[in-house]
């Protein structure tokens, strides 16, 4: 479905993704594991194409220069240049990090915006398909989103991508600031969108204990390199992964 | 082959950065250039140029002093469209002291500088808690509000203002007067915002909630920084009101307000300097294109755009970054 090959990001002189490579099938839960600045965000906003639109905004400002070199294909065909609105036209949408939401408006306008470019019967569908994936959300639909809880708003940052009916859904460390509850509720919620409604996922996380068992296949990344690839199971077997994430 | 373009800081500036600095010529020269381009540039100029361009000289630098207080202001994020509010107030305060006790300009500028700041800042200290816009609105409202109340009630002067005021003594005076202030103010603000004091400035612009975290009374420290833009503010006008022999509701013309602005928006915000060079291209610009009559302001319009468009950082940080850095094509893998 996904095709990523030797993607190398620069941030001026600094090299925030080194010669990466990956593939993600359809029907897959993908995660992409690595502590700080392992180039995990970097990497979803090149396969979102955000990373084109702030290359843009830099070079208006003078400020760093982006630079990307390699190929990312998707459903056969190059997206490497596609601008960001076109790629989720075409099924790849993002639920960025640190809760992505618009504080001043309540739940349910917050789901309405993100599928404004919909018809309105599919976007129905879909608001009441993210209430049935968290209940917790149908008591909250107008209160304003700045006053939810992090949990709360991870959720609703989850059912704002889920509106837009993505193919592949890209989530950048969903599980940010969670408790551990609130980290097995959003697991247990991506197991079932694949399940499901076929959605695949690739998803970046910095903990791998609540991840790598839901995961097809994984990626480990550090300081930009590709360090380990694997299955979920292989990955949690190998002693060097047990070491740096388990603490074992 | 792919390659890539890269910045690299040239060796003159790492090794310019620190007390080696003071180990060569070549070091301290290049950290010298740029700080006496202006001193020189400002008071080396005025033999060469005529009484006609002498007269442009002082009032762009009226309008780079209005500039470079919109810059201070700005760094505290607080957006001001309201310049013409400190000009005007600056110009009442002297041209009052001046018509009506005769006091030299010597004591009415300083004067009307203290008094100006004080009444400006409390004047908007009811809307410091606003911000962006909300702000920005009120400080354009005032001075439209000051103007109309000046001619409706005819106080000091009405419509016809304060005339015959003193003049200085000579242009020279009145030349290097306006060139020092604006040098002061160009490198007293850069020194302040560079400061540990300046840090808690440019924090309140960043994030304000951060600041407040960190027990810092952020409404005492937008009130100082208001202060010394509107200080600044109406020197300019208090200079400019003797230069011109007059004060009046002119003062308050959007014109002091929307050219800073502009300075700083071509010149490149946050820097003082750039808001200075912004100014000294846009006002002799103005001039230049005089003769062509009505479709000045046209071309005028045409060269901000094509400017904003072209160079949407401002001239003074593209020049520094050329100083500073290098580029050089460079292969990978």
């Amino acid at each position: 479905m996904l095709n990523v090959s030797n993607l190398m990001v620069f941030f001026e002189n600094a090299l925030a993704l080194n010669d990466f490579s990956m593939e993600v099938k359809e029907g897959q839960i993908v995660g992409i594991v690595g502590s700080n600045s392992a180039g995990k965000t970097t990497l979803m906003n090149t396969l979102s194409g955000l990373i084109i639109d702030m290359r843009i905004k830099e070079k208006r400002r003078g400020g760093e220069r982006i630079t990307v070199y390699g190929k990312v294909v998707f459903n056969g065909e190059d997206i490497t240049e596609t601008k960001p609105n076109d790629r989720v036209k075409k099924g790849i949408v993002l639920c960025r990090e640190r809760h992505p939401i618009f504080p001043e408006s309540d739940v349910l306008e917050n789901l309405k915006i993100a599928g404004y470019l919909k018809k309105a019967s599919r976007v129905r569908e879909m608001i009441d398909y993210v209430f049935n994936l968290f209940p917790a959300l149908i008591d909250l639909k107008s209160k304003k989103a700045g006053f939810l809880s992090g949990g709360e708003q991870q959720m609703l940052a989850v059912g704002m991508a889920l509106v837009a009916r993505p193919t592949l859904l890209l989530l950048d460390e969903p599980l940010l600031g969670l408790s551990p509850m609130m980290q097995n509720l959003l697991v247990e919620a991506v197991k079932g969108l694949r399940n499901n409604s076929g959605i695949t996922v690739l998803l970046s996380e910095q903990f791998a204990r609540p991840v790598l068992p839901m995961i097809d296949y994984g990626y480990v990344l550090e300081n930009g390199m590709l360090m380990l690839t694997g299955t979920g199971q292989e990955l949690m077997d190998n002693p060097e992964i047990k070491a740096a994430y388990f603490g074992v | 082959m792919k390659r890539r373009k890269e910045r690299i800081d040239r060796g003159i500036k790492a090794r310019s950065e620190d007390i080696f600095a003071l180990s060569s010529y070549r070091e301290m020269f290049y950290l010298l250039v740029p700080r006496a381009i202006p001193v020189v540039g400002l008071l080396g100029v005025a033999p060469f140029l005529s009484p006609y361009w002498k007269e442009v000289f002082i009032s762009t630098a009226v309008y780079a002093l209005l500039a470079i207080s919109w810059d201070l202001l700005i760094s505290a994020g607080l957006v001001s469209l309201g310049q013409s509010l400190f000009y005007g107030i600056g110009s009442y305060v002297a041209g009052a002291l001046n018509y009506y006790w005769g006091w030299s300009p010597l004591f009415t500028i300083p004067v009307a500088t203290l008094v100006g700041g004080v009444l400006c800042t409390v004047m908007l200290l009811p809307v410091l808690r606003l911000r962006g816009i909300y702000f920005a609105m009120v400080t354009l409202v005032l001075p439209l509000m000051l103007m109309r109340l000046v001619e409706a009630t005819r106080i000091l002067g009405g419509t016809e203002g304060l005339t015959g005021l003193t003049p200085f003594p000579n242009p020279v005076t009145s030349f290097y007067i306006i060139q020092i202030a604006l040098l002061i103010a160009l490198f007293g603000f850069r020194r302040i915002i560079d400061s540990d004091y300046g840090l808690v400035i440019r924090g309140i612009n960043d994030n304000d909630r951060s600041v407040m975290s960190a027990g810092i009374n952020i409404y005492w420290y937008k009130t100082q920084i208001l202060f010394l833009g509107a200080s600044v503010g109406s020197f300019a006008g208090a200079f400019g009101t003797h230069v011109d022999m007059f004060a009046g509701m002119p003062g308050f013309a959007l014109d002091y307000s929307l050219l800073p602005v502009a300075s700083a928006v071509v010149g490149g915000m946050g820097t003082f300097a750039g808001p200075m060079i912004g100014a000294f291209i846009l006002v002799p610009l103005s001039e230049v294109l005089r003769a062509l009559g009505a479709l000045r302001i046209v071309f005028y319009g045409l060269f901000l755009v094509v400017f904003i468009v072209a160079l949407p950082e401002g001239i003074f940080p593209y020049m520094q970054r050329k100083y500073h850095q290098f580029e050089r094509w460079v292969e990978i893998e």
